[in-house]
């Protein structure tokens, strides 16, 4: 056992690395909050300026207005964002399973094969995906970029997978000693254990949708129709350079709900279901 | 042991139940894209590659012209990085009826078959090759068709900061007209301070260093003499000696030190606001980024930008933006009338000036220079004009071309090469590269040319 | 084949239905065409020729593309090892009990949520020659040595050095750690208290706990985050694309494979060609995956296996 001290100096040189690293890893996000409140001709100056010589809070109703579309392009990335999180969750939840508590001849092989289509580069895959739309006439509408997150996404059933298979195989077997047949098993034993995972999925899932630039370019056409991370190019131009203070502003009006978010998931993901003593 | 057949934590229901909301929620907001109306109008689409400031300007025209006639209705889209869109959708058979590229993009395009040819169109709307200038019409000219019609062009000339040139004890209204002369001013104006680090420098071609690969023009060298590639002609193997001198004189290190003290190109540390660097190669933006980032009392001039020979003093790299309609556009007539509408002179001075262009067309009125905010736009416009103005080769290479003209110059920065090494390898790799595309050319020229012809004869109708 | 065996192949096959809809509909398809269309002459916009394997042929002995390889596998050599070891660090750090971890895991988290253009502004002064961060922090140790052993130690100019810039993007690219580090995280809820306390029983120090405790029971996790990372370091293309402006860096040290693909597609057209590409790095990538599955099997330790 260890005397107090020794921990105590542990503890103090833990906080001291957190602080440490924090201030690096706090860095990125300052800089754009201040650049935000920034007049023009201070964002980009070498060494950074961190704070800035007058606050311009009007900023961001500028680049609001600026931004032409920013309430509609909210709801359309909203709109996005809760149907890719549901097509996500529900669909690789369930391949997930199949992957991992269900013991079927050539599993593994096909498992290899999800893995397999995340090693193709994206540019060369996307003439065919984008040809597939255009024959059933989804161009230009949002479907392209919500209904295949039905489809379970490779990423989100390898990750899924890996948390199904930490779970212990005895859970199942006493559940179908109870009766239970595997969609029972599935959704009252795994899925409520597996939580913390099934949040990750879907945090990261929104973020993607959040931050998706490409897929909105290629299968948008009309510029009503656009999401934020597209309607940021507002604030460029060819010929007159960028007004980095509207886009860091708008940039942090669209990451705080993010950053809201995450804070709050938390409680889900990390003061997670371990200490209920669901195993063990 | 573990319990089960519990069910699913209240959290689920609950997270299920604001997901449901918010579906809702959004679905007010309005999420879900609205189709075409039926009001008896041809709706067209319009992809363009401009954001900001240039965005507005052409909404401005589109709603002119939309404004202006009861028939067409142009919806028009603009983002950045459309050109990854075009492509995709051209590929995929369902583009836009009218497109906004470059001049540089026409090559590749043109040869896979994905524009329409708009020879018979503009002979129809007497769209005629003497009303533009003729650097700006070679460009949207190739094997014999016009491909498109421009929009806002620009070009290079030298710009220099008035005071450093004084500061100096030189007369503050006479441009060095050869790079000899360049030198001379870059001698006497760069300065060390007591440490021995650069303070002020006359001129360095890396500085913003956009135009790294094409030096060449300013020392009577070329891309390509219409036949083959000439990377290693003699005219470019001096303009890379001539680079290759910079580390040498002020000291490689010394440079770095320098640049890294030079914050970003749209920011009052752009080392020639600052009175840093007192000559940089640019073009007419440079007078938007000198309005939003240089100190109010600074003072620049425009000419030309110095060559080897004084013969060759004129020399400029012309692009120009251009609309064309793509292959595939289900209204071209209806496209081309836009286009054609976009031509005439009051709408193209109009787009110009909110661009802070010069016209591409060689009319202009008497009003336009007056009302342009640039005090300098004319000289850019005579450059243009100047039968010495240029723009790079039309070939379906040439994006790899300049990454390996622009890897040469960095090699010869770095001392790792010298300038006949460095282009040598450019020279093979890329007469390679384009003997290959060449030869694919010669094997679907002909089927390319039918179809142009079919193409043609189908607007004429 | 069993009853049981065929039973757990339906079903098997019943829930992974979602995933291979996708995959015959969505994925099966471009997957097979590429691999068709690195047998053509494909531009995109007009229809593939079939050329044999004309360019496999340019491949082998196209510079570029081993510039491009090597770069990409110096780069995943060194931050795929790296990033694991700081996500891992990390994530255990914040999984103490510790007052404010709330606000320490949303901060090491915050660089995943900025735009890259914030970050790329910050990397490139950070890794400034002269009056960068890292630099700055650098000095006194060069001058030091200097002054003691008469050596002309410099720190070096970051993203102007081919032999530095990737190592800039490397020690750049440690910001996006957080991604990992919250799967980490949520991994380590899977461990049971009661092993800690077992262990606490034992006398089992912090080192001891982590190395036979932790570890072994989040190997899955473990795995998981180094084969993504794995995936991602090849295909590796945003980043180095922000912070060359879209170039391929000094002496071309920032060409990576992903990024000649790109230039191939969108710059050149030479669909074809890139197409080839995309399934030299594919076998590669694939490769690599199965020997790290192969060599790790050992230490993956699945309580439901």
């Amino acid at each position: 056992m260890k005397s107090d001290a020794a921990r105590k100096t542990q503890t103090i040189c833990l906080y001291v690395l957190l602080v440490l690293g924090a201030a690096m890893f706090l860095a990125p996000f300052l800089w754009m909050v201040s650049t935000s409140l920034k007049p023009l001709n201070e964002t980009m100056s070498i060494p950074p300026r961190w704070i800035p010589s007058e606050f311009l809070w009007e900023n961001y109703p500028e680049a609001i207005d600026e931004m032409r579309f920013f309430w509609r392009y909210l709801g359309n990335t909203l709109f996005l964002c809760v149907m890719t999180v549901i097509g996500t969750v529900c669909s690789s939840a369930v391949a997930a399973y199949g992957f991992s508590r269900i013991e079927w001849r050539g599993r593994d092989k096909v498992f290899i094969l999800v893995l397999a289509t995340m090693m193709i580069p994206f540019p060369v895959v996307m003439v065919p995906i984008y040809t597939l739309f255009k024959i059933i006439g989804w161009t230009g509408t949002f479907k392209p970029l919500w209904v295949p997150t039905f489809f379970a996404g490779a990423f989100n059933v390898f990750l899924l997978r890996q948390f199904f298979l930490t779970l212990p195989k005895e859970l199942s077997e006493a559940a179908r000693i109870d009766g239970c047949n595997e969609f029972q098993i599935f959704w009252h034993v795994i899925m409520p254990l597996a939580r913390p995972a099934i949040i990750v999925v879907a945090l990261f899932q929104f973020m993607a949708t959040w931050n998706d630039f490409i897929g909105p370019l290629i299968y948008l056409n009309d510029q009503q129709d656009m999401t934020l991370a597209l309607g940021l190019q507002s604030y460029q131009s060819q010929g007159g350079g960028t007004s980095w203070n509207y886009l860091m502003a708008a940039s942090t009006l669209i990451v705080l709900p993010v950053i809201v978010l995450y804070f709050f998931c938390q409680r889900y993901f990390v003061e997670g279901i371990a200490t209920t003593g669901g195993k063990g | 042991m573990p319990m089960t057949g519990r069910h699913p934590p209240a959290s689920y229901s609950q997270l299920l139940f604001a997901a449901c909301a918010m579906l809702v929620a959004v679905c007010l907001l309005g999420g879900c894209a609205d189709n075409e109306p039926d009001d008896g109008r041809i709706h067209l689409d319009y992809w363009e590659v401009w954001s900001g400031f240039e965005r507005d300007a052409m909404q401005q025209l589109v709603n002119d012209f939309n404004a202006s006639q009861d028939r067409i209705t142009i919806n028009f889209l603009s983002v950045s990085q459309m050109e990854r869109k075009l492509l995709l959708a051209t590929a995929g058979g369902n583009p836009p009826d009218i497109a906004g590229v470059r001049s540089a993009d026409i090559p590749v395009f043109a040869e896979n078959g994905a524009l329409t040819p708009l020879n018979r169109y503009a002979k129809l709307y007497g769209i005629a090759q003497d009303d533009y200038l003729p650097a700006v019409w070679n460009m949207i000219n190739l094997h014999d068709r016009l491909w498109g019609l421009p929009t806002t062009p620009g070009n290079t000339a030298l710009h220099w900061n008035k005071k450093l040139f004084r500061e100096a004890g030189l007369d503050p209204d006479t441009p060095p007209k050869t790079i000899a002369e360049l030198e001379a001013i870059n001698e006497q104006i760069t300065r060390f301070n007591e440490r021995g680090e650069i303070e002020v420098l006359g001129h360095l071609p890396s500085d913003p260093g956009w135009w790294q690969d094409a030096w060449c023009y300013w020392f009577g060298g070329q891309y390509w003499d219409g036949e083959q590639i000439t990377a290693d002609a003699p005219g470019n193997i001096r303009a890379l000696t001539w680079i290759g001198t910079y580390p040498e004189r002020f000291g490689r290190d010394k440079l770095l030190a320098f640049q890294d003290l030079s914050g970003n190109f749209a920011s009052p540390q752009n080392p020639f606001f600052q009175g840093r660097i007192a000559m940089q190669i640019q073009g007419p933006w440079m007078y938007n980024f000198i309005n939003n980032f240089a100190p109010e009392d600074f003072e620049w001039g425009v000419a030309p930008f110095p060559t080897e020979k004084p013969e060759d003093y004129g020399v400029n790299v012309v692009e120009t933006n251009l609309l064309v309609i793509p292959r595939g556009a289900k209204h071209p007539n209806a496209a081309f009338e836009f286009i054609a509408w976009m031509q005439q002179r009051e709408h193209i001075e109009k787009l110009c000036l909110l661009q802070r262009k010069f016209s591409p067309l060689i009319q202009v009125s008497d009003t336009f220079y007056a009302e342009h905010p640039n005090p300098y736009i004319k000289i850019y416009r005579d450059l243009a004009a100047d039968p010495r103005a240029t723009a790079r080769p039309p070939l379906t290479t040439m994006h790899e071309y300049q990454a390996d003209m622009n890897n040469a110059n960095n090699s010869v920065s770095r001392a790792v090469a010298t300038p006949a090494e460095a282009l040598g390898k450019v020279q093979q790799r890329q007469q390679k590269q384009f003997d290959r595309m060449q030869r694919r050319w010669n094997q679907v020229k002909e089927t390319r040319e039918a179809e142009w012809d079919a193409l043609d004869q189908e607007a004429a109708r | 084949m069993t009853g049981r065996e065929k039973r757990n192949l339906r079903l098997g096959l019943l829930f992974i239905s979602p995933w291979l809809t996708g995959f015959l509909l969505m994925s099966l398809y471009p997957l097979v065409s590429s691999f068709a269309l690195s047998f053509t002459d494909y531009s995109t916009l007009s229809k593939p020729v079939f050329i044999g394997g004309e360019n496999y042929a340019d491949m082998a002995v196209d510079k570029l593309f081993w510039q491009s390889i090597w770069n990409t596998a110096y780069f995943a050599a060194i931050s795929i090892p790296l990033n694991l070891g700081i996500a891992l660090f990390l994530a255990i750090l914040l999984n103490f009990d510790l007052p404010g971890k709330k606000i320490f895991r949303t901060i090491y988290f915050l660089p995943s949520l900025v735009p890259m253009v914030c970050l790329a502004v910050l990397w490139q002064w950070m890794l400034n020659g002269r009056i960068g961060l890292i630099n700055n922090a650098l000095r006194p140790f060069t001058d030091f040595l200097n002054g003691a052993f008469g050596t002309n130690f410099m720190p070096p100019n970051w993203l102007a050095d081919p032999a530095y810039a990737k190592l800039g993007l490397i020690l750049a690219g440690a910001w996006g750690v957080g991604n990992m580090v919250v799967i980490f995280l949520a991994g380590l809820q899977d461990v049971p208290r009661a092993l800690y306390e077992a262990a606490d029983l034992d006398g089992a120090n912090f080192w001891q706990k982590t190395r036979h405790v932790t570890l072994p029971i989040i190997s899955p996790v473990i795995y998981f985050n180094g084969i993504m990372s794995l995936i991602g370091s090849f295909q590796v293309f945003a980043v180095p694309y922000v912070m060359t402006g879209g170039g391929e860096g000094p002496g071309r040290s920032m060409l990576f494979a992903a990024t000649y693909i790109f230039n191939k597609t969108f710059r050149s057209l030479s669909m074809g060609y890139a197409c080839a590409i995309s399934l030299v790095l594919f076998l590669i990538i694939l490769g690599l995956t199965l020997a790290a599955t192969k060599l790790s099997e050992r230490h993956i330790h699945y309580e439901g296996k």
